[in-house]
């Protein structure tokens, strides 16, 4: 156990790509934590998908110990934190364990839409906000305007802001200084009742669930019996430890640490996030406040390309949620597609992700429905149906109103490109609430818009106007009515549901003629004429056709041309199992997507 | 009969398998390179010499002559390419040295296959007294810009002389055409398809043109210089060949091929119909069955379900490379090489018995095709129809199991 004082519990928050896990990096190193042959670059991202992608998915704990210019050694529990918007909640999460943070600004790219709401979050939990300009030996850095931005646009002093350079290792010394100086240390009560609150969990083939949790009042060893307060379960402690970053096994956790317990349970659903663990016997009797739950915003169709694949896919999926808790599904069937599951979100890279998992890590072959949102459907007679797939939408007729999920969304953009965001997001339904400079560089503006606009293809539109310049963040605020009606498509005169969609009735015809013509390109010709229809209700609104292919015969087959014709066979059925035969159509993958991909 | 012991063999009789009465030999040189071309064949600069081409040739056949294995007459002896004729005299000699190795049964069908700038009167008459009795030229049409765009080297007087010399030598003979070549009209399709029968052939191959990945042609339409063939072209380009030579008196028995009566090609016949076959030379593939494989040391002596082995060699045998240089080997068990049966059967007009379609447990496939129209059932026989012609890759995965 370390005394309290000298204890710093901070978080590294910042805008995707600023240089969170660098700066971690760096950290690792000047602690001597991680020997200088085993550095790699982003080392706490240890997923595959997180290295491949340079992207931190999820938050990571780690302890290192810092001889400090007082002369003193403080242990430092850090946690590199994801930017992503999808991956808020991880960096919610991560600062209820914390005293302060340390918010890492580009200083060239300057303020960004999840810079604004990460420090945010930070100033709402009452963290001490420690400021660090970061890539400083970049040529086209620019300190001062970014000081400027971050006192004006986020009212945060910035007068004594770290400069540093996680690449070449500037500062971050300064920067430890800080948070020693400047982070409060953990204050609680050791001998009280253990009250530790758990923030992160996996899950360990060999050792069960780890939670990962940070000590408030008394303390945590191994052998003791313990309850998590939510679920009433009751168990032993079979080892606590450190993560430094491998995991270390300690005595004791006392007051104001953080570290890993595990219990041996085995259901994740026992050991819940936000959870508080305490004593079995004369424990504490108030729990810590618990983080939001977390809502899948978006869902999708997830369904085996090979239906025997459909229990393997279950089962995948429940693995994967022993990590991924913001993960839920429920089994759907469709007339097109067969058994799969509609599978909840937190947005769009965290479907890819998941499916990307999926596909990789079990072998799977998976076809996904275009992403929809979660609508409320009110009947005439009164009750509401929860609609998170399109074919679920009760018939017009029996229909009050449809509400749908609203968000407030934040642009930050230099003002040369605000005409362009606004034109965006006036075609994606947005009602402009305010906008304001944060700098002579930086627009702020405020839209309140649907969620299912900025799902389709939003974020790329958004960058791609602004030639890059535009950051995005936002936040859910509630159900809004709004004029919906569902275009369903059909394929040679019937409906596929995979690939109905709910839209606004204003956009209907302009998006059902869109649709169809992107389907016709991705059709493939086939051998019978496919026409492709966009209907609402029984009123066809645009209608294309796949012309019937002629022929499709190998024309030359003597001798030698037998086995290599045969495996030509056999790699056409493996291409053929990349599409989907709905009837007696073959419907490729992008078919399912398409209707991201219209733009008006 | 009368010996009641069982154990007593005959000293006579001859343990030794049989192998294929269907023999291919390959030569893999040409006059120069078409654009289409994706055969194994190397340009005939002179090198390896005419004479190293024809020993080696030998000696490849001679490789297959073990202890283990008599020959039996060949009943087709099929000589193709790249372009046999290249090799002029020496051609003869080939033939000459094949037939001393293994006997031709009478009626043996021998074909070679031809490009009419090497097929001179001289060698067909010389080619018809060493045995040849069919020669398929590669005409591949008789409009002479479409020869130039297909890189092939001769004209359109040439190809009809060369088909002069075939059947002045008394051979039967065959002409290769090309359809959907880009710029050619229906009425220049149609002029080819009569000016081949009126000069005298008894046999038509049409093919569409395709492109093969990696040739000149997938490179200039690739690079935008030249056309892809048009699917509509190439489509009613089939449709016309079929209109035109059965006109004619032709009769389309397979789905590339026409004949007159009694002068279909014995020797692919062979191919469709699941008889075993010796091939030897670069790129050339063979089949045999279960018990010759077992023979020839294609397959472990003993055990395992095989049916048919099928063997390549590579692609780059030429005099100075090793004389068994087999690429691949692959065994097929006695139900897959019987639904392959059934597979290349449906090529031809013919179609396959009920019987082999049982063995082959192909009937449900066949039902579902004849459901979709591309296959008819008749007489105890399934048959393709036009429409299972065209879409003949749908025909053969049903029936081969890689679809549905
Ligand atoms: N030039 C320069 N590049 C940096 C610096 N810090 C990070 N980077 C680069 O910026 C990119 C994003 O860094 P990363 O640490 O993954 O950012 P994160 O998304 O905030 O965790 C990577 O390509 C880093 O190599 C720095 O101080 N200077
Ligand atoms: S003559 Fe035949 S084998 Fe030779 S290059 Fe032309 S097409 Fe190919
Ligand atoms: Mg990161």
């Amino acid at each position: 156990m370390t005394d309290p004082t000298l204890i710093r519990n901070f978080s590294i928050i910042a805008h995707i790509d600023h240089g969170k896990s660098t700066l971690a990096d760096r950290v690792l190193q000047l602690t001597h934590t991680v020997a200088d042959r085993d550095m790699q670059e982003q080392l706490l991202d240890s997923m595959d998908i997180e290295r491949e992608r340079g992207i931190t998915i999820k938050a990571q704990a780690v302890r290192v110990m810092y001889d400090a210019d007082d002369g003193q050694t403080y242990q430092l529990n850090l946690i590199d934190t994801p930017g992503h918007v999808d991956f808020t909640y991880e960096v919610s999460r991560s600062l209820a364990a914390c005293e302060g943070v340390i918010l890492v600004v580009d200083a060239a790219q300057g303020v960004e839409a999840q810079t604004v709401a990460n420090a945010q979050m930070a100033m709402n939990a009452h963290l001490e906000i420690i400021p660090l300009i970061n890539k400083i030996d970049l040529p086209a850095a620019d300190p001062e305007r970014v000081r400027h931005e971050i006192e004006e646009g986020l009212a945060i002093p910035a007068d004594e802001a770290v400069l540093a350079s996680g690449k070449t290792g500037e500062g971050v010394r300064d920067a430890l200084e800080a948070v020693v100086r400047l982070v409060p240390h953990p204050v609680g009560d050791p001998e009280a009742p253990l009250k530790a609150l758990i923030f992160d969990s996996y899950f360990d083939a060999y050792r069960g669930v780890v939670a990962l949790i940070r000590v408030v009042d008394g303390s945590v060893s191994k052998g003791l019996k313990i309850k998590m307060m939510a679920t009433s379960t009751v168990t032993d402690v079979e080892e606590v430890g450190v993560r430094r970053p491998a995991n270390i096994p300690v005595d004791t956790l006392g007051v104001g640490e953080v570290g890993y317990l595990i219990t041996g349970l085995k259901d994740p659903s026992l050991v819940k996030v936000g959870d508080t663990v305490t004593l079995a016997r004369h424990g504490a009797t108030q729990q810590l406040p618990g983080y939001r739950e977390v809502k899948p915003m978006v869902f999708t169709g997830l369904f085996p390309i090979d239906g025997d694949q459909y229990p393997d896919l279950r089962d995948a999926l429940e693995r994967l949620q022993l990590n991924d808790p913001a993960l839920i599904w429920d089994p759907e069937s469709s007339h097109a597609l067969g058994f799969g599951f509609r599978v909840g979100f937190l947005g769009l890279l965290h479907m890819e992700v998941v499916k990307e998992r999926l596909e990789r890590e079990f072998g799977l072959d998976l076809l996904a429905t275009a992403p929809s949102v979660e609508y409320h459907a009110y009947r005439v007679k009164g009750d509401m149906i929860v609609v998170h797939s399109p074919q679920d939408m009760p018939d017009p007729g029996h229909l009050d109103h449809v509400e749908e999920p609203y968000l407030k969304a934040t642009v930050l953009v230099p003002p040369d490109y605000v005409g362009a965001v606004m034109e965006l997001a006036d075609q994606r339904r947005g009602t402009f609430r305010d906008m304001q400079y944060l700098s002579a560089t930086t627009v702020e503006l405020h839209y309140e818009m649907p969620l299912s606009e900025l799902i389709m293809d939003f974020f790329d539109q958004l960058k791609s106007r602004t030639k890059g310049y535009a950051s995005l963040d936002y936040e859910y605020i509630g159900y809004r009515a709004s004029e919906l009606v569902k275009l369903d498509i059909l394929l040679a005169g019937k409906p596929v549901d995979a690939l109905s969609f709910v839209v606004h009735k204003d956009k209907a015809y302009a998006r059902g003629k869109v649709l169809t013509e992107k389907l016709r390109e991705i059709i493939p010709r086939q051998m019978f004429e496919v026409p492709i229809q966009a209907a609402i209700g029984a009123k066809i609104i645009s209608r294309e056709t796949v012309r019937a292919m002629r022929k499709d015969v190998i024309a030359k087959c003597y001798g030698g041309d037998i086995s290599r014709k045969r495996k030509l066979l056999e790699k056409q059925k493996a291409g053929k199992k990349r599409m989907k035969s709905v009837g007696s159509v073959d419907i490729p993958q992008e078919a399912f997507m398409a209707i991201l991909k219209v733009d008006e | 009969m009368t010996s009641q012991t069982g154990d007593l063999v005959t000293p006579w009789s001859d343990t030794r398998v049989s192998l294929p009465r269907h023999l291919y030999v390959h030569v893999p040189l040409c006059s120069s390179r078409c654009s289409y071309c994706d055969f194994f064949s190397t340009v005939d600069d002179g090198l390896p010499e005419h004479a190293a081409v024809v020993g080696h040739t030998v000696a490849l056949l001679r490789g297959w002559l073990t202890p283990q294995v008599r020959w039996s007459a060949l009943e087709t002896l099929y000589i193709g390419g790249g372009t046999p004729t290249v090799l002029g005299p020496h051609l003869v000699q080939l033939i000459r040295s094949l037939t001393a190795l293994i006997p031709l049964a009478s009626e043996a069908e021998v074909t070679v296959e031809a490009n009419p700038e090497s097929f001179t009167p001289a060698l067909a008459s010389a080619l018809a007294a060493e045995g040849v009795t069919r020669v398929s030229i590669g005409v591949q049409s008789l409009d002479d810009s479409a020869l130039v765009g297909l890189g092939r080297c001769h004209d359109s007087a040439t190809a009809l002389a060369a088909i002069t010399a075939g059947v002045d030598a008394g051979l039967d003979v065959s002409a290769d055409l090309i359809c959907g070549v880009p710029g050619v009209s229906a009425e220049a399709w149609e002029r080819s398809l009569r000016g081949v029968v009126e000069a005298g052939v008894s046999h038509v191959s049409v093919y569409p043109l395709t492109v093969e990945a990696a040739t000149p042609l997938a490179r200039a339409i690739e690079a935008g210089e030249t056309l892809a063939p048009d699917e509509d072209a190439v489509v009613d380009g089939m449709h016309a060949a079929a209109a035109v030579l059965g006109e004619l008196g032709f009769d389309r028995y397979e789905v590339a091929n026409y004949a007159r009566p009694g002068h279909r090609s014995l020797h692919n016949t062979a191919y469709w119909t699941g008889k075993p076959y010796i091939g030897i030379g670069g790129g050339a593939h063979g089949m045999v069955d279960g018990a010759q494989a077992r023979a020839l040391g294609l397959a472990p002596e003993e055990g395992g379900d095989i049916g048919r082995a099928r063997y390549a060699y590579a692609a780059h045998v030429l005099p100075g490379d090793q004389l068994q240089p087999l690429s691949s080997i692959e065994h097929l068990t006695v139900a897959e090489a019987a639904r392959e049966d059934a597979m290349l059967g449906m090529r031809m007009s013919e179609g396959i018995s009920e019987g082999l379609a049982v063995r082959a447990r192909v009937t449900p496939a066949l039902e579902s095709l004849v459901a979709d129209g591309l296959v008819t059932f008749a007489d105890g026989r399934w048959r393709p129809t036009e429409r299972g012609w065209l879409f003949g890759n749908e025909v053969f995965s049903r029936i081969w199991g890689v679809v549905g």
